[in-house]
């Protein structure tokens, strides 16, 4: 792998995980708000909540990783590398 | 009438001023014993939701399992033996990444504020050994680790279902 392919992939790695990063943080971080204040104000709805919260979590971290994915394969199989 | 009317509570008044205090004493135990029956049953109710939490996480385990088995089959079918021995492991790091994820939320509020990453590190570990090892594919590594959301999703979908059985 050339000079220019290894930065060029170890660049959008970063980018890719740094990126792909904020919009599901800032949804995980409002959605366990939500969770909290729902259990919270409903403590007999506990049960329902935290599941609810287990499917919105899994289908949101799936957007990191997909970036994380997206990272570790330019970093460790990358196509490009001649 | 009126004397007695007027007495009554100024008697009480003075008697609670004075801290001649029977009636107060058993007034406080008995909030005191409500107290601890509230308490005693919520920490019941608490132990029900974690209970149902539990019962939620079996069905997706083993919803999620039926799904791996299917896909594999049809892996084997219709692929490869190296594409199938790939997606079950994707599968299984996805089971471990999905218990990860819902012990996370399980403690949430509880004694974390904040959801934990440490889940990151199935998919992350399961790319590096992927790319390790010549024998196994990686894109069927990860549409075996992806399983888990068919998976939640035929989960929420049969709910109902499932409620109308236990209830």
């Amino acid at each position: 792998m050339d000079s220019i392919t290894t930065a060029a992939s170890v660049i959008a790695a970063g980018l890719a995980v740094g990126l792909g990063a904020i919009g599901p943080g800032i949804g995980q971080g409002s959605a366990a708000q939500g969770a909290v204040e729902g259990i919270a104000r409903q403590p007999e709805a506990e049960g329902k909540i935290r599941g609810t919260l287990l499917l919105s979590f899994a289908f949101m971290e799936s957007l990191t990783i997909y970036g994380l994915v997206v990272a570790l394969v330019l970093l460790f199989a990358n196509p490009f590398a001649g | 009438m009126e004397p007695l009317l007027a007495s009554s509570p100024v008697t009480s008044d003075a008697n609670s001023r004075n801290g001649d205090g029977d009636l107060c004493s058993s007034r406080e135990t008995s909030e005191r014993l409500k107290l601890s029956g509230d308490l005693d049953s919520s920490e019941n109710n608490s132990g029900d939701l974690s209970a149902e939490y539990v019962l939620l996480q079996l069905r997706i385990f083993r919803i999620n399992l039926v799904v791996t088995a299917f896909a594999a089959v049809v892996s084997i079918l219709f692929v490869d033996l190296n594409a199938a021995i790939s997606l079950l492991l994707g599968a299984c790091s996805g089971i471990i990444y999905l218990r990860l994820l819902a012990k996370n939320i399980g403690s949430l509020g509880k004694s974390s504020s904040s959801v934990g990453k440490v889940q990151l590190i199935v998919p992350a570990a399961l790319v590096l050994v992927v790319a390790k090892v010549p024998d196994l594919h990686l894109l069927p590594s990860l549409v075996g680790f992806l399983l888990y959301k068919p998976s939640l999703i035929i989960q929420f979908l049969l709910e109902p279902y499932a409620q109308k059985k236990s209830g």
